[in-house]
């Protein structure tokens, strides 16, 4: 519970035709681990073919809006290159059909609402004392047209035409498109794409289409208008039935491809990481929880009998950093280590601190929370959370509990304080006994958490860093001496030599020890150990008021209750009972909130950043599990 | 936190090598090379100087670079911040131009993404997923799903009309340089008069450049010139642009620039020479820039400007020498007299 499983590093030689029926097994085991390098066994072409026909499919999947899955047979088989090729192939096939299909209803979304605008801007135009079929005629004096534009690129073409000799002019706006007149003199110095180029196109220009006999008769445009929205209802229909016809098309074999490439995962997987080879045979390397080796082997010699060859060994020094974490915890712990995980995973071989970190932030919740009643509640809503957030059922019920510990301690129950009698104390009793318990608090919290970084330290062979660093022994010296020279201090008898000198000890080890880490010029170098060691210094201190706050909010929840009971003294009966319940409820959903992340930003400022570093790396065993695809649109 | 990074700054100035360290470089023998890296404070060039990949070469330059603005990005905030952060989106601006090359081109996805410059911690775009769109239209429909949607669209429509890759290339580049300049004005305010010196340098050198480009290399228009120049408003402003634009040739354009401009232009004929006079003269503002104390994100993005062409040199150099060409030849390339 403390530490990860222990790992057995394998290497498993078997022939090459055989190694996705390998990858295979080793994912139905669900024990195997991948790890090292990976190149040689001729399986880099079947992972690209691998991940180019998932995203095919994926795309193909999200475009028809299907999305269910298909069960993987016990006896089925893995697709060799040349079948998963054959696939992929079909697939791309498939896509191209689906990907025409789409941009065809991009375009027809777009051409939608281009008629939509055009319905309003025709009938500006309409009013303009201006004929359009005179001003776009191809032999008057002016070059001119109509046209639309994002309404963003709209100053920068205006300037640009100018340099042409041409003038723009917006005359109506829809969304971030500007519909524009653009015209200029009709000369003899060539036609006006030489003289503007590709301009109109790189400011997105979109010819405006209008009707000739738009000016003589403005009903021409809404028949025009109302041609062009039949003949795109027509195309849409179309679509549809194309849309459909595909999928109708292609729906049964496509779920079998899908089966297919959940087959041909693991060996894809493989391909990046653990599998080397060379001629005829290939390698898998990796991980393999100790307990598992015996079943592994088992069932690769029902499957293989034979033509493999396994060898395992325990993790070496050069294994360091590179071993996977296994966490295996009871089932009371599991929806606990969400606290941890939210932060990242412990290195094989230190200390997992998924237990410390459940039982310090449940404590510290209801110590900030304490109240029988506002903990009932909790409990109780705990236990009734469903669907997504079930995940956090055993968390909230915890805190609840917590709470009620607490306030049975505290003598409250909704608030009121005169029910029962408190085991200890009110908080307002005497806050200032309160404050110094959370500062003690926090000096036991900060003191652990610098032993289990150095513990892990020591594990890693990082023996300078455990000892020196001022998140290490050194640190913890120099906190623990400062603290009880402070104390004496504030009692009257002096800061003391003896931790006065333990403290500058510590201190001259931590600046030691930055100095020998920072790369860099002398200057640099002194920079940092100067900034480095007053920052550890102070940051120390800082973290230790910090836990002021537990007792801050124990007080503030009194105080809130104090609140809403003054509300409700001035009120009617009926406005008292109102005032109460909806006061407790504004309690137990803000100020719980509230607490709940003051408390987890207690766990993970105060303490995670200090020793866990949460870059371990979890062990992610080859599984068969079907491709991911996105619901559909 | 700017008094932070102002000394954070001074602090790198070790990392810019003179103009001897480069030479020594360029004498060095091939077995010494790696040490002289080394001891430059690049190491990561030194490992990667036996490769025949000059891609790999780059990558590890671009590395270098993010890496350092990282450092110098940690104590800004705000509009600040972003700016920098956004002065890091050209590396990726140029990866979506790879990938639409590589679309264009029918690259498989492994090609493609051997093409692509890893950027990390600055990275926005899911590479994985474009690079398996089918085709440049859904390419960039997707592109437009993402941060680079106001840098994309335009482009696209403009593609669409066209078909010209010019015109996406074009289009992009003029989108980011816009988006820059935009951010840049929102906080010239408040940063001090260098920051707007070092982005005028930036805006004007780049206009002129592509003004003699587009005009005189490509045989493109005026008013088309004009339209992808950058939003101008620093030295050369929209009214002489205009008149720029229209001159008949090189000697027309630099006739018309301001003393300030022409100045450091007399007597160059030929556009890689204007744009190598340019881009030195900018090196020389940005090393001013760079020596003023006070203005931190001015000094930083000075900074930024003098590590990134020092680095290109150097890049220059391992290429040349990797070619097996003469050393005067490297000496003239990397302008180490």
């Amino acid at each position: 519970m403390f530490r990860a499983s222990p790992m057995l590093r394998i290497e498993l030689l078997c022939l090459a035709s055989e190694s996705q029926e390998m990858a295979l097994l080793l994912a139905r085991q669900g024990d195997f681990g991948p790890a090292g390098p990976a190149g040689g066994a001729g399986a880099e072409r079947y992972r690209e073919l691998y991940l180019e026909a998932c995203a095919r499919l994926d795309k193909i999947m999200e475009y028809c809006g299907q999305h269910d899955t298909a069960p993987i047979p016990d006896d089925a088989i893995a697709p060799n290159e040349r079948e998963l090729a054959g696939i992929n192939h079909r697939l791309q096939a498939i896509w191209q059909a689906c990907s025409g299909c789409h941009e065809q209803e991009v375009r027809m979304a777009e051409e939608k609402s281009r008629l939509e605008m055009l319905r309003e801007t025709y009938a500006r135009l309409a009013a303009l004392d201006v004929d359009p079929a005179r001003l776009l005629r191809r032999d008057g004096l002016l070059d001119s047209r109509l046209g639309q534009i994002p309404v963003a690129n709209l100053k920068r073409l205006s300037e640009a035409l100018s340099v042409a000799g041409y003038l723009l002019t917006e005359f109506d706006r829809a969304g971030d498109q500007a519909f524009v007149v653009v015209a200029g003199p009709r000369s003899d110095e060539g036609p006006a794409a030489d003289r503007l180029g590709g301009l109109l196109a790189h400011a997105g220009w979109r010819d405006l289409p209008v009707p000739p006999e738009l000016r003589t008769d403005p009903s021409v445009a809404a028949e025009y208008l109302a041609a062009e929205g039949r003949r795109l209802e027509g195309r849409v229909a179309d679509h549809c039935e194309l849309r459909e016809r595909h999928w109708l098309q292609h729906a049964a074999w496509l779920r079998q491809a899908r089966v297919l490439l959940a087959l041909a995962r693991p060996l894809a997987e493989s391909a990046l990481v653990g599998l080397s080879g060379k001629g005829q045979l290939v390698i898998f390397s990796g991980w393999v929880p100790k307990r598992a080796l015996a079943g592994l082997r088992a069932a690769l010699e029902v499957r293989f009998h034979g033509r493999y060859l396994l060898t395992s060994h325990e993790p070496g020094p050069a294994d360091a950093g590179k071993v996977p974490s296994l966490l295996s915890y009871p089932a009371w712990l599991r929806p606990f280590t969400a606290l941890t995980r939210g932060y990242g995973v412990p290195r094989y071989g230190e200390f997992d601190p998924a237990l410390f970190v459940a039982a310090c932030y449940v404590l510290l919740f209801g110590a900030m929370f304490g109240d029988v009643g506002h903990g009932a509640v909790l409990l109780v809503a705990g236990l009734a959370l469903r669907g997504g957030l079930a995940r956090l059922r055993w968390i909230v019920a915890a805190a609840g509990l917590a709470s009620v510990g607490f306030g049975v301690l505290y003598g409250s129950v909704f608030g009121y304080e005169g029910l029962i009698e408190p085991v200890w104390q009110s908080p307002l009793h005497d806050p200032v006994r309160l404050l110094k318990l959370a500062v003690g608090f926090g000096v036991g919290f900060i003191a652990a958490t610098l032993l289990i970084n150095a513990y892990n330290r020591l594990r890693g062979h990082r023996w300078g860093a455990a000892c020196l660093a001022g998140d290490g022994l050194a640190g913890l010296l120099f906190y623990l001496a400062a603290i009880v020279g402070l104390n004496g201090w504030l009692a009257g008898t002096g800061f003391g030599l003896g931790p006065g000198l333990l403290a500058a000890a510590a201190m001259l080890a931590m600046a030691v020890w930055t100095g020998l880490e920072t790369a860099g010029t002398v200057g640099e170098r002194l920079v940092v150990v100067l900034v480095e060691s007053l920052e550890s210094a102070t940051k120390l201190f800082a973290n230790t008021l910090s836990f002021l706050r537990v007792a801050a909010f124990s007080l503030n929840h009194v105080a809130l209750a104090l609140a809403v009971f003054t509300i409700a003294g001035g009120l009617g009966t009926l406005g008292h009972g109102v005032a109460v319940v909806l006061g407790n409820v504004v309690i137990v959903v803000l100020e719980g909130g509230i607490v709940a992340i003051q408390a987890l930003r207690l766990m993970y400022y105060e303490g995670f950043s200090r020793f866990f570093a949460g870059d371990g790396v979890e062990f992610r065993p080859l599984r068969l599990v079907a491709p991911e695809t996105r619901s559909g649109t | 936190m700017h008094v932070y990074l102002d000394t954070r700054v001074s602090l790198f100035r070790s990392r810019l090598w003179p103009a001897a360290q480069v030479a020594g470089l360029i004498d060095a023998a091939d077995a010494e090379l790696p040490g002289l890296l080394e001891q430059g404070g690049l190491a990561l060039l030194a490992g990667g100087y036996a490769d025949d990949d000059p891609r790999s070469l780059e990558a590890r330059i671009v590395a270098i670079l993010l890496d350092e603005t990282r450092i110098l990005l940690r104590p800004l905030a705000g509009p600040a911040r972003q700016f920098l952060v956004y002065w890091t989106e050209r590396f990726e601006v140029s990866n979506v131009k790879s990938l639409i090359r590589a679309k264009m081109a029918g690259d498989s996805a492994a090609a493609t993404a051997a093409c692509l410059l890893d950027l990390g911690y600055f990275a926005h775009l899911d590479a994985d997923a474009l690079m398996r769109a089918e085709d440049v239209t859904e390419l960039m429909r997707r592109l437009e799903r993402t941060d680079y949607a106001e840098i994309v669209r335009n482009a696209r429509q403009a593609f669409e009309e066209s078909h010209d890759p010019f015109i996406l290339d074009a289009t992009l580049d003029r989108a980011y340089f816009d988006g820059l300049v935009r951010r840049a004005r929102a906080i010239e305010a408040t940063t001090g008069p260098g920051l707007a010196r070092l982005m005028a340098d930036l805006v004007d050198r780049t206009n002129l450049v592509w003004l003699l480009r587009y005009r005189f290399n490509y045989g493109l228009p005026p008013a088309q010139v004009y339209y992808l120049l950058l939003t101008p408003g620093y030295r050369l402003t929209p009214t002489l642009l205009r008149r720029l634009v229209g001159a008949e040739d090189i000697a027309g354009v630099l006739a018309g620039l301001p003393d300030e401009l022409a100045a450091p232009l007399a007597g160059a004929t030929a556009i890689p020479e204007i744009a190598d006079r340019l881009e030195r003269r900018a090196l020389e503002r940005a090393w001013a820039e760079f020596s003023r104390r006070g203005e931190a994100l001015a000094r930083a993005l000075a900074y930024l400007i003098l590590r990134e062409a020092g680095l290109r040199d150097l890049r220059g150099i391992l290429r040349g020498r990797r070619l097996g060409l003469a050393r005067q030849d490297i000496r003239l390339a990397a302008g180490v007299a």
